[in-house]
């Protein structure tokens, strides 16, 4: 079985924000909403700054809260990869995951009510490619394989550096990884 | 440090606008729903002196089921997808607090109906608008003590349940607490009560319920200071959650203004109980006692939608970090 995460090396990041345009496109993500953003730190005094960029999506985490206050079912993990899905046909938009999730991930789809979100593009893993965003990056920033492959780049690269999760004493076991080099870890 | 980010969603940023006055009013009618179960069942359950076995207060056995069908219309006008409600009733799903709850209500409101059927007086009976109620509430009858017991024990559930919707965000640090299912099952009691004083009509009923509410004000009281000191010793996050109830700015004003009027409003309702129990009150009471005991009670009611209405705004400010 595929435990898909994904991999952010931060260093790696341009600022291009060609992931979120992919996204959109791809999902048919209305306007003004998002699943993916990018987030642009600069801290320290002029001359002397430093930027740190980090893309931000859905976790997938290995214990959703999301999932867990699902009162319908529609949120799931996929027992098969554990990506975190929504069954469309059977959320009632009670905005309970939007709640409950610590990522900020989901919003309410504008015209069909569902609390819609990342998915990291399951239709086109299923068809053996890569998520859109990860497709896209320019810089390989974003890197997507299955960790239960010891040889795969995701398994690679963590074992091979320091790596974060976001929020990760929320105990939810996400499944994006951060590399870091340039900052100091949150 | 500056910080641009680009994608953001307004329904989370700069914070969460998920729940509005609907859900609010839907905890408080569900909360009340819930402690006029409990009070009703208690006043029925009670061993009164000097009195023959039968119903106390029909009238809180009555409303109940009704309180909770309107609150179900809060929570259903607050659905994003109105046609998929089915869903809920479809599946069970074992944490999620809100399908306990779909569940829960759609148990109670029943079985809270014929609690109340049961308690109407042979004598009040041809009141009732249908015959199939009158055959009914004759046969439920004997049944009242045991249909009494259930929906005690569904009101705590119903009264818990509206606590811990909330306290089970883990993203929403003003709300994952576990004090906050006692206060809000705590606050519903003493609205439940605080209504019964108000629609009783026996001079009894109306003492003994100011009396339990005397105890209910209390505790609420302490579990509200409770909550907001477990709060403010918790990690930063926590603390940070409690801080527009006790910051005086343009921005949280309502907040610092909703735990002024709730520390002003119990205290004052707790005070004019037990003024009202320190005087020796005949068999009818005069219209000015019973104008105190109203006051009071609505006050509690106030304090009981303040609170509601505070929390469901206040722990949307706040996020996990």
């Amino acid at each position: 079985m595929p435990k898909y995460v994904m991999v952010i090396d931060q260093a790696r990041c341009v600022g291009c924000m060609a992931c979120i345009v992919s996204c959109k496109n791809e999902n048919d993500v209305p306007p003004d909403h998002f699943r993916t953003r990018v987030i642009e730190n600069v801290s320290g005094k002029f001359p002397k700054l430093r930027m740190e960029l980090r893309s931000e999506l859905c976790n997938h985490c290995d214990h959703p809260p999301c999932v867990y206050n699902c009162p319908t079912g529609a949120s799931y993990k996929n027992k098969e990869n554990g990506m975190v899905l929504l069954k469309k046909n059977r959320c009632v938009g009670c905005k309970a995951c939007i709640a409950a999730c610590p990522y900020d991930a989901r919003y309410i789809h504008p015209e069909h009510g569902y609390a819609d979100k990342c998915t990291f593009c399951s239709h086109r893993v299923e068809k053996g490619l890569e998520p859109a965003c990860v497709k896209t990056c320019i810089g390989t920033s974003r890197i997507f394989g299955d960790i239960e492959n010891p040889d795969s780049e995701v398994s690679l690269l963590l074992r091979d550096n320091y790596s974060y999760a976001l929020k990760s004493s929320a105990g939810t076991d996400p499944r994006v990884f951060y590399i870091n080099r340039i900052t100091k870890p949150e | 440090m500056e910080q641009v980010i680009t994608g953001l969603n307004s329904i989370t940023h700069p914070h969460l606008e998920v729940w509005d006055w609907t859900v609010a009013v839907y905890l408080f009618l569900g909360g009340l729903a819930a402690g006029l179960l409990v009070m009703s069942a208690v006043a029925n359950l009670r061993n009164w002196p000097d009195d023959e076995e039968g119903p106390h207060c029909i009238k809180g056995a009555l409303y109940a089921p009704l309180i909770l069908a309107i609150g179900m219309i809060f929570i259903f006008l607050d659905l994003e997808r109105k046609t998929n409600m089915y869903w809920f009733f479809l599946s069970f799903q074992t944490f999620s607090p809100m399908s306990w709850g779909a569940w829960g209500i759609t148990i109670t409101i029943p079985l809270s109906f014929l609690y109340g059927l049961s308690t109407v007086p042979a004598g009040k009976r041809n009141r009732m608008p249908f015959a199939f109620l009158k055959r009914w509430s004759v046969r439920l009858e004997p049944h009242m003590r045991k249909l009494a017991m259930i929906n005690f024990g569904l009101g705590i559930f119903v009264g818990i349940y509206t606590g811990i919707l909330l306290s089970a965000m883990l993203a929403r640090p003003l709300w994952n607490s576990s004090i906050l299912p006692v206060l809000f099952l705590n606050s519903a009691i003493s609205t439940g009560a605080a209504f019964l004083i108000i629609v009783a009509h026996k001079s009894a009923v109306k003492l003994f319920y100011t009396k339990v509410d005397i105890w209910l004000i209390f505790s609420e009281i302490m579990i509200i200071m409770l909550f907001f000191y477990s709060q403010y010793t918790s990690t930063a996050a926590a603390k940070a959650s409690a801080m527009p109830f006790f910051t005086l700015s343009h921005e949280y004003f309502f907040y610092f203004l909703s735990i002024m009027i709730v520390a002003i409003l119990l205290p004052l309702a707790l005070v004019l109980k037990l003024i009202e129990m320190q005087e020796d009150h005949a068999e009818t009471l005069s219209s000015a006692t019973i104008f105190r005991m109203n006051l009071s009670a609505i006050m509690v009611l106030i304090g009981g939608l303040i609170i509601r209405f505070a929390f469901i705004y206040a722990g949307q400010l706040s996020t996990f970090s």
